[in-house]
C-alpha cells in the first residue's frame, strides 16, 4: 500500500517540473550570487597568501548549499501533500482501505527520498563546479561522511517540514511559505554572508535553527579537507599566531561557537536527531489528534 | 430483496446549520436507487457520510451488514465511489492513476492487474490507457473516475452527480455504463442527480429537500401521486366554452388563448371534451411528468 503511494508522490513532483525548480529556487539563488559576486567578494585577497584559496571558499558555499537544497526539497516533495488536501483527492485515499498513518508514512517517505536525490544531485553539480574552478574532488572518506550527513539532514529537514506543513491547508499558503523557506534559508543557513558577518543577535538565530547545524557538519568535512589541503600546508612552515585559524573556522561557521566554548562534532549530530525525533513525534501527536473524518 | 443499506435517524449539522434532519431508508440490493434534491438539500452529505468521509451526529447507519463508523474499514472494502469532483491525479496516465488507487485495497498484484483491466474495458477506456489523466476530456476523466472505482469489485457503487457537467452525447454513454453495470453484474447502485430524466430511470427515487425526505417511490409511483394529467383545451368560442365548465362545476385555469382543466386521470378528459364538443379548435391531453412530480413535492423548480 506505501511503496504504491510512494511511487505516485515520486512521479508527481518529477513530473511537475515546476515544483521541482521552487523546491530548488532558494539553492539556484544562492549559487546564482556566489557566483555572479559574492564569491569574488569572500575569496578576496586570500587567493594570494593561500594558492589556490577559491577552492577553500568553493567547499564553503557549496557544504551550505547542500545543507540548504536538504530542507527545500523536502518542503517542494511535501507540496503534494497540501495539493491533496486542497484538491480533495485526499478523500479518494479515505475512502479506500489505507490506514492514516500508512498515508502519513507515505508522504514522508516520499518526501526523504526526494530531499535525497536532489541533495546528491547539488553535491554532483556543486563538485562539478569546484572542479571547474580548479578545485579537487572529495576523497572518498569525505565522500561516505558526505552523504551520512545528507542522510541526517534530510531526515531532520523533513520532520521539521512536516511539521509547519501539517498546519497549512491551502495550496496559497503553502506557496508563500516556500517562497519565504526558499529566500530565507540562505541566511538560517549562514551562506548568503559568513555568519562571522553577521550581527551577534542574528548569530544566534542561525545557531538556534536546527538544519544549520546540518552545514556545519558539511562544512567541517567538506570545507575541512579543502582546508587541510590548501592552508595547512602553507601555515605548517609559518610562524605561530600568523593565522588566527580558530576565528576563521567560526567566522565562517565550520564551528559553531557559544562564547569561549566550541560545539564538538557529536553535539550537532544530537540536535539533528533530536530535531527528527522531536519534530515527528509532535507531527504525529497533532495528526492523531485530528478527527479520523472530517478533516 | 435484501437492504444493504440501512439508514435509521441520520442527522447532521454543520455548525448552526441543520444539513440532514433526520432522515431513514434502506436501499435494496442489486437496485438503482436516486437521491433527487436541489442543490444544497443534503444528498452529498448524506452520501460522504455513508461513504465513511464524514462523521455523523446520531443515526446508525448497516452498510452491507457492517456497522458504520464500527466497521469503517470493511466498508470501504465493498464500496466504489464517483466524487462529484474528479480526484485523480492529472499528471498521471490512466493506468498509473488505477494501478496506486488500486494499491490502497486488499489485493495481490496479479489480482489488481485483472481488476485494473477488467475495470478499464468496463468503462471503455482501454485505448486511453496510457495518456495522462490531465489531457483528457471530460466524459474519458468521468470513464475513468468510474473505473477507479470499480478497481475493489465493490458490491455498492455511489456516484455523486456522476453526469453534471457533461454535454449530452456523453452524459448518455455515462449512463449507458452506469446502467449496464447495474443490469449486467447487478451491483447496487446509489446515485444522487438533479436530473429529472435520470431520476426517472432509477428503480427507487427519494426525493430529498432542505434535509429531509420529501418523497419517496418508484418514479411510477411519484409520477402518480405527486404530478397531476391535465387535457389543455383551445375553446372557438372562448365565452361559450367558459359557460359550459362553470355550468358543469367543472375547476379550470386559463394560460393565454388555452383553458386547462386538471385531471386525475387521463380518462376523465373523455366527458369534459363530449360536454365541449363543437365548441372548440383543438384539444392536448398531458401526462404527469417527474418535473411536475418535483415541482409538486418541493414547491420549486429544479435548479440545473
Amino acid at each position: 500500500m506505501i511503496i504504491g503511494l510512494v511511487k505516485r508522490n515520486l512521479r508527481i513532483y518529477f513530473r511537475d517540473k515546476a515544483s521541482v525548480f521552487f523546491s530548488l529556487l532558494g539553492v539556484f539563488v544562492i549559487i546564482g550570487l556566489y557566483v555572479l559576486f559574492l564569491g569574488d567578494m569572500i575569496v578576496g585577497e586570500s587567493e594570494d597568501a593561500f594558492p589556490g584559496f577559491r577552492y577553500v571558499m568553493d567547499s564553503w558555499i557549496m557544504s551550505g548549499v547542500i545543507a540548504a537544497a536538504s530542507i527545500t526539497t523536502t518542503m517542494g516533495a511535501f507540496g503534494i501533500m497540501v495539493d491533496d488536501n486542497a484538491k480533495h483527492i485526499m478523500k479518494d485515499f479515505k475512502v479506500a482501505p489505507i490506514k492514516r498513518w500508512q498515508l502519513v508514512l507515505g508522504y514522508v517517505i516520499s518526501s526523504i527520498i526526494i530531499g535525497l536525490l536532489m541533495s546528491l544531485i547539488t553535491l554532483v553539480l556543486g563538485e562539478l563546479y569546484i572542479i571547474l574552478q580548479g578545485g579537487q574532488l572529495l576523497g572518498v572518506i569525505t565522500l561516505i561522511e558526505t552523504l551520512a550527513i545528507i542522510l541526517l539532514s534530510v531526515s531532520a529537514s523533513s520532520a521539521l517540514v512536516f511539521f509547519l506543513v501539517s498546519f497549512i491547508k491551502s495550496q496559497n499558503a503553502f506557496g508563500t511559505a516556500s517562497t519565504l523557506l526558499g529566500t530565507l534559508i540562505g541566511f538560517f543557513m549562514g551562506v548568503y554572508v559568513p555568519i562571522g558577518n553577521l550581527p551577534t543577535g542574528v548569530q544566534l538565530v542561525v545557531k538556534c535553527f536546527p538544519i544549520a547545524h546540518s552545514g556545519v557538519l558539511l562544512r567541517k568535512v567538506m570545507m575541512g579537507e579543502a582546508i587541510e589541503r590548501i592552508i595547512d600546508p602553507v601555515l605548517a612552515g609559518a610562524p605561530e599566531g600568523v593565522f588566527d585559524m580558530a576565528a576563521f573556522r567560526q567566522s565562517l561557521g565550520v564551528d559553531f561557537a557559544f562564547g569561549s566554548y566550541v560545539m564538538p562534532t557529536w553535539m550537532h549530530i544530537l540536535v539533528l536527531v533530536v530535531t527528527s525525533l522531536i519534530f515527528y513525534g509532535l507531527t504525529i501527536l497533532v495528526v492523531s489528534k485530528r478527527k479520523a473524518k472530517d478533516a | 430483496m435484501r437492504k444493504i443499506i440501512e439508514v435509521t435517524g441520520l442527522q447532521k449539522r454543520y455548525g448552526a446549520v441543520e444539513a440532514v434532519k433526520g432522515i431513514d431508508f434502506y436501499v435494496e440490493e442489486g437496485k438503482l436507487f436516486a437521491f433527487l434534491g436541489p442543490n444544497g438539500a443534503g444528498k452529498s452529505t448524506t452520501i460522504n457520510i455513508i461513504c465513511t468521509l464524514l462523521s455523523k451526529d446520531a443515526g446508525t447507519i448497516l452498510v452491507d451488514g457492517h456497522e458504520l463508523d464500527k466497521e469503517d474499514s470493511a466498508i470501504r472494502d465493498e464500496i466504489g465511489i464517483v466524487f462529484q469532483e474528479s480526484v485523480l491525479d492529472p499528471l498521471l496516465t490512466v493506468k498509473e492513476n488505477l494501478m496506486t488507487r488500486g494499491s490502497f485495497y486488499h489485493l495481490e498484484k496479479e489480482a489488481l492487474n485483472q481488476a485494473i483491466n477488467e475495470a478499464m474495458k468496463t468503462t471503455d477506456i482501454v485505448n486511453i490507457a496510457n495518456r495522462r489523466f490531465g489531457t483528457l476530456s471530460g466524459g474519458q476523466r468521468r470513464r475513468t473516475d468510474i473505473a477507479r472505482a470499480l478497481i475493489n469489485h465493490p458490491k455498492i457503487l455511489f456516484l455523486d452527480e456522476p453526469t453534471t457537467g457533461l454535454d449530452p452525447q456523453t452524459r448518455k454513454t455515462v449512463w449507458k455504463t452506469i446502467e449496464q453495470l447495474q443490469k449486467e453484474q447487478g451491483m447496487t447502485v446509489f446515485l444522487t442527480t438533479h436530473y429529472m430524466e435520470e431520476a426517472a430511470m432509477a428503480d427507487y427515487v427519494i426525493v430529498i429537500d432542505n434535509g429531509m425526505i420529501a418523497a419517496k417511490g418508484t418514479p411510477a409511483e411519484l409520477k402518480e401521486k405527486y404530478s397531476t394529467d391535465s387535457v389543455m383545451i383551445e375553446p372557438k368560442n372562448r365565452e361559450k366554452a367558459i359557460a359550459v365548465l362553470k355550468n358543469n362545476h367543472i375547476e379550470f385555469r386559463e394560460a393565454s388563448d388555452l383553458l386547462i382543466v386538471d385531471l386525475a386521470q387521463t380518462l376523465e378528459a373523455l366527458p369534459i371534451l363530449a360536454l365541449l364538443e363543437g365548441e372548440i379548435t383543438s384539444f392536448q391531453v398531458l401526462n404527469g411528468t417527474m418535473d411536475d412530480a418535483f415541482i409538486g413535492i418541493t414547491g420549486k423548480e429544479i435548479r440545473e
